[in-house]
Parts: structure tokens; sequence; C-alpha cells
């Protein structure tokens, strides 16, 4: 997967690059509106990082042109600036997404991931699995090892976010969104817990521990195989 | 349209402007009556000279008294400021002709006007004369063309001289008129000067200065008094400003310094890689606190500059409460504080911001309740006005935290600060969604519990549905 991030702020954009690079992704940075421009129009991308305010051709205009070249390529904005007329601009120009500064890193990677995936053919499955836990998406039921595992509504949400992006880690603002439609900072002890209650239920009678805390980060399943 | 002409300038024009009419009036009036009363004097020594040689005419039996009347004649004109005389027979033959101009061709009017005496005005080459024709009964050639005409060039003079003066006079009058009005208004705007130097002096470092109303004219009394509104509010706005930034350097001093501090012991000697992470660990939580502080303050800081529910949508308050105690369902259990909800109703509103209004005021009732107790939100409609109340069972706050709850960074037990409570911004936050609802917000505290009130305005509420 190749991204294009557009930053101006040098700092910013090395760590964008150094961050994406590691989480598996080929990077092209730009400083410049002009040069970002240039390549995004002439080089093909699976996703675009705009920062908004560029000292020249600013992100508007980049997107502006993307689409009406007819490109469709998803495109995700960073604004040091959070306005409803940005967002709604943003919106009809045809931004994909739209992230507020200061963020999370996970937050930007789980975010870029959903547009990639989302590009992709969506998600038809019927069931989920990793290692012995078995989600039946039809049935909303979870087993593990064969055995039946009781979980609520929103714990099997929870599990079913965390299976189907295993090996990401989610930031505990988006488990919030996701499972709870809670789009605002929110008291993030709630996903601790709920995750808490969670392995008590998944993990606790298990020797292998499924759902991982990434310090500083949020939380993921992964398999054992890609852990070690 | 430029702004409106300077007052100085219009109250002098219109100073001038009525100086103007009424001494134009007053000149008119003036000359007017000069020039009536000249030409009745003038008439009255017509008649009188008219009568004087009426009678001498009367005496006049034949030819060789003509002598002894034109001698009569003479004296008659003698008695009066020039007049001149010219009398003709019945067949036209000058009986009397006194020196000058020749008054026979002054054209004679119609007969019967003739009879009653006729005054006109009259002018030779050099002179303008008023003139008395008159026909007059005599037994010797009678009747007789009786014509006296006195010369009014010196009034004609002295009325046009007259005019002269009175015109320079208006003209005069106008300008002084105009100069007075301009140092009136100037003297009478003094006040407002001294008003405007008082306002000069205002800086932000002085706010607390205020116009005394009652040292200026009852007139600006009404702008004295507003403009010291406008400065009481400034004044608030401004301390609430100050605060607001010494609460923010405040907030942040304490990560910075946690900050700074772990990263420097961290460089001061080498240290094993997972030492290292730790640090950077701890460092990310303390960034994120960060960061939601700002976020969170932003948010404030939109909500001061006039914040409007962007998507207004009918929304069931019984459901997103619902929601919400989903959400907190894991961490209230934990905590052995159970939630009920009782009631149920509707609002417009903003969804996401209403949403985060309530799960602000759910997280502060479940953090402050203690094991074993329950969160009760209650939703009803009264009074066409939605009512959300948010309780929980406590310790009374005291009255002086009531009235602060509300402000930023504000917390009832400052020791808490650092720990799940977050910035202390989650009540101003929820305050200001419901402001911005045109509704408010209040709280009550008793010995068993405290309650938060929100009730929003019947302009923005449906009916309830049951």
């Amino acid at each position: 997967m190749k991204l294009l991030v557009v930053e101006d702020e040098i700092k910013t954009g090395e760590y964008l690059k150094q961050g994406l690079s590691e989480a598996g992704f080929i990077v092209d940075l730009c400083h410049n509106g002009l040069d970002g421009h240039h390549l995004a129009m002439t080089e093909h991308y699976d996703l675009l990082i705009l920062d908004v305010m560029l000292p020249d051709v600013d992100g508007w205009r980049i997107l502006k042109s993307l689409r009406e070249a007819g490109k469709e390529v998803p495109v995700l904005f960073l604004t040091a600036r959070d306005s409803i007329d940005d967002r709604v601009k943003g919106l009809e120009l045809g931004a994909d997404d739209y992230l507020v500064k200061p963020f999370a890193f996970s937050e930007l990677l789980a975010r870029v991931r959903t547009l990639l995936r989302r590009s992709a053919s969506p998600a038809t499955e019927l069931s989920l699995s990793v290692a012995d836990l078995e989600l039946d998406l039809a049935r909303h039921r979870a087993s593990r090892n064969g055995k039946r595992i009781h979980l609520t509504a929103k714990e099997f949400a929870l599990l079913e976010l965390l299976v189907r992006r295993q090996g990401e880690v989610l930031p505990r603002s988006l488990i919030a969104s996701q499972v709870w439609d809670m789009n605002f900072d929110s008291d993030t002890n709630v996903i601790d817990v709920a995750i808490r209650r969670l392995r008590g239920k998944i993990d606790d009678n298990f020797e292998l521990k499924l759902i991982q805390t990434v310090r500083g980060m949020g939380y993921m399943i992964d398999t054992p195989d890609e852990n070690t | 349209m430029g702004r409106p002409t300077s007052l100085t300038l219009r109250l002098t024009l219109l100073f001038s402007a009525v100086a103007t009419v009424v001494l134009l009036a007053f000149g008119w009036i003036i000359e007017r009556s000069i020039e009536e009363h000249f030409v009745l004097g003038d008439t009255q020594e017509l008649k009188v000279i008219g009568q004087a040689v009426e009678r001498s005419l009367s005496t006049l039996q034949s030819n060789h008294d003509l002598t002894r009347v034109k001698q009569r004649f003479d004296d008659i004109l003698v008695g009066h400021h020039g007049p001149l005389l010219y009398i003709s027979d019945a067949s036209g033959k000058p009986l009397y002709s006194s020196p000058g101009p020749d008054l026979s061709l002054i054209p004679l009017p119609s007969p019967n006007q003739l009879s009653q005496g006729d005054i006109q005005q009259w002018s030779d080459s050099q002179h303008n004369y008023l003139v008395h024709i008159q026909q007059i009964a005599g037994q010797n050639n009678g009747p007789y063309t009786v014509i006296i005409a006195v010369a009014t060039d010196f009034h004609l003079h002295f009325l046009s001289s007259f005019h002269r003066t009175l015109w320079l006079m208006v003209i005069g009058g106008i300008v002084a008129m105009g100069l007075m009005g301009w140092i009136a208004v100037r003297h009478g705007h003094r006040p407002l000067h001294q008003m405007v130097d008082q306002i000069s002096r205002i800086s932000a470092n002085a706010l607390t200065t205020r116009l005394a109303p009652d040292t200026v004219p009852i007139e600006l009394t009404e702008l004295a008094l507003s403009f010291n509104e406008l400065l009481q509010r400034m004044e608030e706005s401004f301390i609430r400003l100050a605060n607001f930034s010494a609460d923010i350097a405040h907030e942040l001093r304490t990560p910075v310094t946690n900050l700074m501090t772990q990263t420097q012991v961290a460089l001061s000697q080498a240290r094993n890689t997972d030492e290292y992470q730790e640090i950077l660990y701890s460092n990310v939580e303390e960034y994120e606190r960060m960061a939601l502080m700002i976020s969170d303050m932003l948010f404030l800081a939109k909500a001061d500059n006039g914040l409007t529910p962007p998507n207004v949508e009918e929304i069931d308050l019984e459901s997103e409460v619902h929601n919400l105690f989903d959400f907190y369902e894991a961490l209230a259990e934990e905590q052995q504080v159970s939630l009920k909800l009782e009631g149920s109703s509707r609002v417009m509103g903003d969804r996401l911001m209403l949403r985060r209004a309530l799960n602000n005021l759910i997280s502060n009732a479940i953090r402050h309740t203690a094991p074993n107790n329950t969160v009760t939100v209650q939703l009803s409609t009264q009074n066409k006005k939605t009512l959300i109340a948010v309780q929980n069972p406590g310790v009374p706050l005291a009255a002086e935290h009531l009235s602060k709850v509300f402000d930023r960074f504000y917390r009832v037990d400052p020791s808490r600060q650092r720990s799940s409570e977050g910035a202390g911004l989650g009540l101003a936050i929820a305050k200001s969604i419901v402001e911005a609802h045109g509704g408010e917000i209040t709280v009550i505290s008793d010995d068993t519990s405290t309650q938060f009130l929100v009730s929003l305005p019947v302009s923005t509420v449906l009916p309830a549905i049951s």
C-alpha cells in the first residue's frame, strides 16, 4: 500500500512517515503543496494524507484537482482548525475523513486502515476467528475452543471489532466511537473496564491470552504466531 | 452612504438657516412698512395741497381774479417740499404751471377717476413723482383739471440705501448667528468631549473605571449608563478570560513539569530498553491528557464565540440515555453503582452535542457516587419544557461549590485533580451545550443527594410520545 503525506511541518511529516512506514506502508512525503499536488496528480497512491493549511497550494486545492481529474483515491485531512465550516467544506469537496490536531498516532493509523479497507471490497463474511476464538456473526455467538461464551450485545460488538481488525492497535477513542457511537473524547476508563470484563470472559480461563494492551496506544487482538 | 455630517456642522447650518429666514422676513416687513409710510405721507401732503388749491379756485370768479389766485397758488406751494402744480381750465388751456417739469405730459385717467381724484406714480427723465390729479368744479371756465406732483426721489433714495443696509445686516446677522451657533454647539458638546476623554482613559487594565451618570447632562445619562453596562460585561468576560488563561497555564504546568523532569532524569544516565519504553509510555499518557484538555478548551472557546447546534433534529432522550447507560454499564457495575432511568421525553437539538452534555453529567454522577447507590436520570416534560434531572446520592455540596461547579477547571476536591476526573471541563462543556440550545442548567444539593437539572425551552421541544 502506497501513501502520500503532504505536511509542511517538517517534524510532524517525518514522524508520520516513520510511523506509517513501520506500520508497513510505503510512504512518500512532501513538505509543500506544489510538490504534493504534482505527485498526487501524476503518481498512483492508495491513500492521501493532506494537511489543510499549506503555505502554497492548500489541501482543499489538491483535493479539488484530484476529484476534477476523476481520481477517487481516499483522502484524509489533517487540520489544526476544527470548525464545522471546514468539515462541511472538506466533505463537499469529497474528503473521506478529517482528523484534528493534536491526534494520537494510533488514531491516525486506525483511520487510515479503515479508509483503505472501505475502498476494498466490503466484508460479507459470516464468521470470524482468531486462534481458537470463533465469532458467529449471524447469530451473535462467540465460542472459544468450542466452548460457548456468553457476551452482552456490546461485548460482542467490541470483540467483533477487535477480531475484524486483528493485529491492529485500536485506540480507545476509536473503540468508543465504533462500539458505542461516542464520537467525542469521553471517559477512557469506560473502555478499560469494558476490555477488562471482556478479558474475563474471553481470556481468563485460557492459557493463550488474545486481548493485548498496547500501552499508551490502545488494545488489540493478535494471533500468537504474529505476536512472537 | 458615507457617514452622517458632523453634528456641529449640522447645527451650525440649521442656526444659519433659521437666522436667514427670520432676518429676511423681518427686513421685508420693515421695508414694506417704511415704504408704506412714505407713500402715506406723500399722499397726505398731496391732499392738503389739493384742498388748498380747491379753496383758492373756488374764489376765482372771473379772469381778472387770476393774478391774485396765481399768487395764492405760489403761497400754497411755498409751505411744502417743492411740489409742482399744474392747472388747466375746461378748454385745456393752462391756468397755472409751476416752474419745472411740464406736468401736462402726464396722461389723464378716466373721467370717473378724474372726478374722484387719482393718485399715480410718474417719472420724467430725471425724477420720480407721486401725482394727484383731480377735476375741480369752478365758475370761471370750469371745471379745472388740477395736477399736483411731489418728488419722491428722496424717499426712493432712502429706501434703496436702507435696502442695501438691510441686506448687509441680514448677511452679517446670518454669519454672526452661524458663528455663535457654532460656538454654542461646541460649548454644548463639552460634556460629550469630557465623556470621551474619560472613556479614552479606560484601558484593558482599568476596566473597573465607571462614568458617573450624575455628572453628565440629563440627555447623556442614558448613554453613560449603557456604557457602564458595556464596561461591566467587558470586565466580567475579561476577568473570565484572564482566569481562564491563568487556569490553562496552571493546568499545563503540571504535565509539562512531569514530562520534563521524567525525560531529563531518564537521560541523565544510560538505561535499558525497558526503562526507556516505560518512560515513553508514561509520556504518551501525559500527552493524551494534554491533547484531551486542548480539544475540550477549544470546544469551550468556540462556545464562547456563540455555539449554534449544527444539525437540529428530533431526539429521543430516552434512547440516548439508554445508549449512555450501555456505555457506562461496565464501569458502573465495577464501582457497584446502579443506573436508573425514569420517564421519557423528546427534544429538538444536535444529537452529538446533547449526547456529549448528557455523557458529561452521567459520568460526573457516577464518579461522585459511593458504592451500592443509584444514579437516577429523570426525563419529563413540564410547562412546555423538557427537563432532564441527573441525580446521585452523596454528601451535600457546600454553597461555595454550587455556584462554581460549572466554572472551567473547577474541582470540588482539589486533591482529586489528577485522578479520574479529567481536566475539570466536563460540566463547563455541558453548560455551554445546554445554553447553545437555549436552555439552562442548575445544580441543587441537599443532605442526601446532588441533582443537576437541565431545562430545554419550549421552542425546541416536541410533545412527549407515550
